[in-house]
C-alpha cells in the first residue's frame, strides 16, 4: 500500500444568498448585500472549528485557499488565514493556497508576508502559488491577465533568489525594478514547501519541475492528466530528481458514513446546491482576456472542457470516474482512494468535504476518516506526518543553544576605550 | 420597416507588411487621397460596405490592429505609445505621409492616441463612438464580460443577423479561437485603465479638422463620451448618425455605411478647403 498525506481543506462557503439559474457568475458581482455579519461570523468560525478537528484526529495538513469577490469563502487571504490557524493549532501542517502572485505589486510583499507566517507557525507553512481563476481578474486590477504568465514567471524566479540567495541584491526585470531586494525575516524552514494548483499547462509542469514544487491536479479528465504527470516525472528526472510521490497531490471529494447509501443521503443535497450555485462560471467570465495560452485553450476546447453547463451535473455524473466524487463506506472509500492515488502516483491527497456540510456532519465524516481509512495508508502506529517529522523551529532553549555553528554576526558595543560584545555569554556566534 | 442588408462586397485580398519583425495585416482599395480605418472589437478581418463606399472617394487601407485577426500579436506591444509608434511605422512604409483616419470604438481610442502623438500627418480625425476617455459615473459597457456572439448584439443593438447577414461561417472552434484571440488583443491594450487620462491633454496638440460620431441608442458607450470627445478636440464638430431601420447603436459602422461614408466625405473636404484657404 502506497502510503499516502491527507491534507483537508477547511475553508466554508457562506451561503445565505438566494439561488438562481440566470446567474453568468458568482465570482465577480454577487453583492456583498448579501454578506450578514452574524452569519459571515458563524462561517469563519467554522473554519477554525475544521482546523483544530483536523489536528486532533491526526490529519497530515489543514489547507485554506483563498478566493476574491465571491461568497465560496470567506477567506480573500490564504495567508492571514494561516496566521490565525498557526496560533490556534499546535503541530499541523498548514498550507495557504492563495496568495495570486499577478494580484501582488510586488513580488517583495509577498515574501516577506511567507516568511512572517511560517515564523509565526514555527515552520508549519506550506505555500500554494495559483495563477489565480479567470473571474478574480475582474476585481483586482493590479495585473493584466495578458501578461499573467510571464509576470508570474519572473515573479518565481525573484522569489526563488529571495528562499536560495542572500540580500541585498538589484533585481531588473521586465516587469519588476527593484534596485534593493532584501527580505527580513527569512523562512523558519529552508525551504518552505510549495504546492502549484496546476490546470494542466506545460509551463506549469516545468515549473514544478524546476523548483521541487508540487504539482497540484485539478480540473483535468485522467488521460490528460496521466499524460501531465508522465512529462512532469521526466522533466524532474531531468533536474536530476528522483521520482517522488508526494510531489503529487490530488485533490478529491470525499465523505464517509456508516454504508454507501447512507453517505448519499448525507451529502448528495449539499454537493447539487454547489454545483447549482457557487460553481457556476460561463466560459467568458473563467477567461478573462489572455489569461489562457491559444495552445491551451485549444486544447481545453477540443477535449470538451465544461462543454456541459456545470449547474446540470447530477450526482450520477458527479461520482463517476476515479477522480469523481467519493462517497461511501469506509470500505468504499479505502478502495476508491487506493484506485485513484495509484493512477496518478499521488503521494498526497487534498480532502475536500462539501462547504457548506452541516458542522456535526463534517464532524462525523471526518472522525470516521481518520479513524477507518487514514491508518490503512500509513505505516504502523498511524502517526501524521508531523508527528514523525521534527518542525524547524527549535523547541526548548537547550535545543537552541544546541543548534550550532551559526550565521550570524556579533553585536558589540564601545565602553569608554573598549570594544565588549553586548551578549557574550551565546555561544556559536563568534 | 425591415433593413435591407447591403449586398455582401467581395473584399480585397489581404495583404501583409513587415515592419522589423511585426507583420500587419492589411486590406486596401481605392484611389484618392490615403484613409487610414481602424476597426473596433468584432469587427477585424472584415471588409465593410463602408470601406466600399469609402474607396469610390479614398484609397482605403483597414488593417487588422495590432494582435487582432491576421495581424500575429507582439508581446513586447503594451501600451498606446507602442501603437502610435507602430501605425506611424505603417504609414511610413506604405509612403503615406500624410492622410486621413478614421476610427471605430477600440479603433477610435488608438485613433486618438495616433492623432495626439502624431498630428501633423492628419488630413482629418473621424472618431465613431470612440472608446478611450473617462468621463465620471458614464462607464462604457465592459465588453470582457460577454461572449462574443452577446459583443456582437450589443453593438447592433440584437440586429445582428440583420446587419451581418450569414457572414459568421467560420467553424466553431476556430470562430471561438479567433474571437479570444481578439479579445486577448483589446485586453492587451484595454483592461486597465478602460481610458487614458493624459488624452484629456494630449488630445489638444490635434490641429485638423475632426469630427465624433454618435449613434442614437448606444448600448456600449454613453454619449457624454462623444461630447467629451469634440470638446477636447480643437477643430471638433460632432454628429449623430440616425438608424434607417432602427436606432443607431455602437456599431452604426456596419448599421449605416451611407451616412457614415458621407460624413467622413464632409470632413475630408473641410480639410481639403482649409489646405486650400492657407
Amino acid at each position: 500500500m502506497q502510503e499516502l498525506e491527507f491534507i483537508t481543506v477547511v475553508d466554508r462557503t457562506y451561503p445565505w444568498f438566494p439561488s438562481a439559474q440566470d446567474r453568468d457568475s458568482i465570482g465577480i458581482d454577487m453583492p456583498n448585500a448579501y454578506y450578514d455579519r452574524d452569519l459571515g461570523q458563524q462561517v469563519l468560525s467554522e473554519v477554525l472549528q475544521g482546523a483544530q478537528r483536523a489536528e486532533r484526529l491526526g490529519y497530515d495538513g489543514i489547507l485554506v485557499f483563498e478566493q476574491h469577490n465571491t461568497p465560496l469563502t470567506l477567506i480573500p487571504n490564504a495567508l492571514t488565514a494561516a496566521a490565525w490557524l498557526a496560533g490556534q493549532t499546535k503541530g499541523i501542517r498548514i498550507v495557504a493556497n492563495g496568495p495570486v502572485l499577478s494580484f501582488y505589486s510586488s513580488p517583495v510583499r509577498l515574501a516577506e508576508e511567507v516568511a512572517l507566517v511560517d515564523n509565526l507557525s514555527g515552520g508549519r507553512l506550506t505555500l500554494g502559488l495559483p495563477l489565480g481563476i479567470g473571474a478574480a481578474w475582474h476585481g483586482y486590477a493590479v495585473a493584466n491577465p495578458v501578461h499573467a504568465r510571464p509576470r508570474v514567471d519572473e515573479a518565481m524566479a525573484l522569489l526563488n533568489k529571495i528562499w536560495t540567495e542572500d540580500g541585498p541584491f538589484a533585481w531588473e526585470g521586465d516587469y519588476y525594478n527593484i534596485p534593493y531586494v532584501n527580505v527580513w525575516p527569512r523562512p523558519r524552514q529552508d525551504p518552505v514547501p510549495v504546492f502549484v494548483p496546476a490546470a494542466g499547462s506545460r509551463e506549469t509542469i516545468e515549473l514544478c519541475a524546476k523548483y521541487d514544487f508540487t504539482y497540484q491536479a485539478i480540473l483535468v479528465p485522467l488521460p490528460v492528466l496521466q499524460k501531465n504527470l508522465e512529462l512532469f516525472r521526466q522533466l524532474r528526472a531531468e533536474h536530476g530528481r528522483p521520482d517522488d510521490p508526494s510531489r503529487i497531490a490530488m485533490v478529491l471529494s470525499v465523505h464517509v458514513a456508516e454504508t454507501d447509501a447512507q453517505a448519499r443521503e448525507e451529502v448528495e443535497k449539499y454537493a447539487l446546491w454547489g454545483t447549482q450555485n457557487i460553481f457556476r462560471y460561463q466560459f467568458h467570465e473563467s477567461f478573462p482576456p489572455g489569461h489562457a495560452s491559444q495552445g491551451s485553450l485549444r486544447g481545453m476546447m477540443s477535449g470538451g472542457y465544461r462543454s456541459a453547463d456545470v449547474s446540470q451535473t447530477t450526482w450520477e455524473t458527479m461520482t463517476h470516474g476515479p477522480l469523481g466524487v467519493i462517497a461511501g463506506s469506509a470500505e468504499t472509500v479505502r478502495e476508491r482512494l487506493a484506485e485513484a492515488t495509484g493512477l496518478l502516483g499521488a503521494g498526497r491527497v487534498i480532502l475536500n468535504t462539501e462547504y457548506t456540510l452541516p458542522m456535526w456532519l463534517q464532524e462525523k465524516s471526518m472522525t470516521l476518516f481518520a479513524q477507518e481509512v487514514m491508518p490503512h495508508f500509513r505505516a504502523p502506529g498511524a502517526l501524521a506526518s508531523w508527528q514523525r517529522q521534527p518542525a524547524a523551529a527549535y523547541q526548548t532553549e537547550a535545543e537552541l543553544i544546541g543548534r550550532t555553528p551559526r550565521r550570524a554576526g556579533v553585536p558589540e558595543v564601545v565602553m569608554g576605550d573598549q570594544t565588549v560584545p553586548l551578549y557574550p555569554h551565546v555561544p556559536g556566534t563568534r | 420597416m425591415t433593413a435591407i442588408p447591403e449586398a455582401p462586397v467581395s473584399g480585397p485580398p489581404v495583404e501583409k507588411v513587415d515592419l522589423r519583425g511585426a507583420e500587419v495585416a492589411y486590406r486596401r482599395r481605392g484611389e484618392g487621397p490615403p484613409l487610414l480605418f481602424f476597426h473596433g472589437l468584432g469587427f477585424s478581418q472584415r471588409w465593410h460596405p463602408l470601406h466600399e463606399r469609402l474607396a469610390e472617394r479614398f484609397d482605403v487601407i483597414a488593417p487588422d490592429l495590432q494582435g487582432f485577426g491576421d495581424s500575429p500579436p507582439e508581446s513586447w506591444m503594451t501600451g498606446f505609445d507602442d501603437l502610435a509608434l507602430h501605425y506611424a511605422e505603417l504609414a511610413d512604409v506604405l509612403g503615406l505621409h500624410r492622410f486621413h483616419l478614421v476610427g471605430h470604438s477600440f479603433g477610435g481610442w488608438v485613433a486618438a492616441e495616433f492623432a495626439s502623438f502624431y498630428p501633423e500627418r492628419l488630413a482629418s480625425l473621424t472618431l465613431i463612438t470612440p472608446l478611450g476617455l473617462r468621463v465620471p459615473g458614464d462607464i462604457p459597457r465592459d465588453l470582457f464580460r460577454m461572449t462574443a456572439a452577446a459583443r456582437l448584439d450589443v453593438q447592433l443593438n440584437d440586429r445582428t443577423a440583420e446587419v451581418l447577414g450569414d457572414d459568421e461561417g467560420r467553424p466553431g472552434l476556430e470562430r471561438l479561437m479567433q474571437d479570444y484571440a481578439d479579445l486577448t488583443a483589446f485586453g492587451r491594450f484595454a483592461w486597465n485603465p478602460r481610458y487614458d487620462i493624459r488624452l484629456d491633454r494630449r488630445l489638444g496638440r490635434v490641429t485638423c479638422p475632426a469630427l465624433v460620431i454618435g449613434a442614437e441608442e448606444d448600448r456600449v458607450l454613453p454619449s457624454s463620451h462623444v461630447r467629451r470627445y469634440a470638446e477636447l478636440l480643437p477643430d471638433a464638430q460632432t454628429t449623430i448618425i440616425k438608424g434607417t431601420a432602427a436606432p443607431s447603436g455602437h456599431g452604426v459602422v456596419l448599421q449605416e455605411p451611407a451616412a457614415i461614408a458621407a460624413a467622413i466625405e464632409s470632413v475630408a473636404s473641410r480639410s481639403q478647403s482649409q489646405a486650400g484657404a492657407q
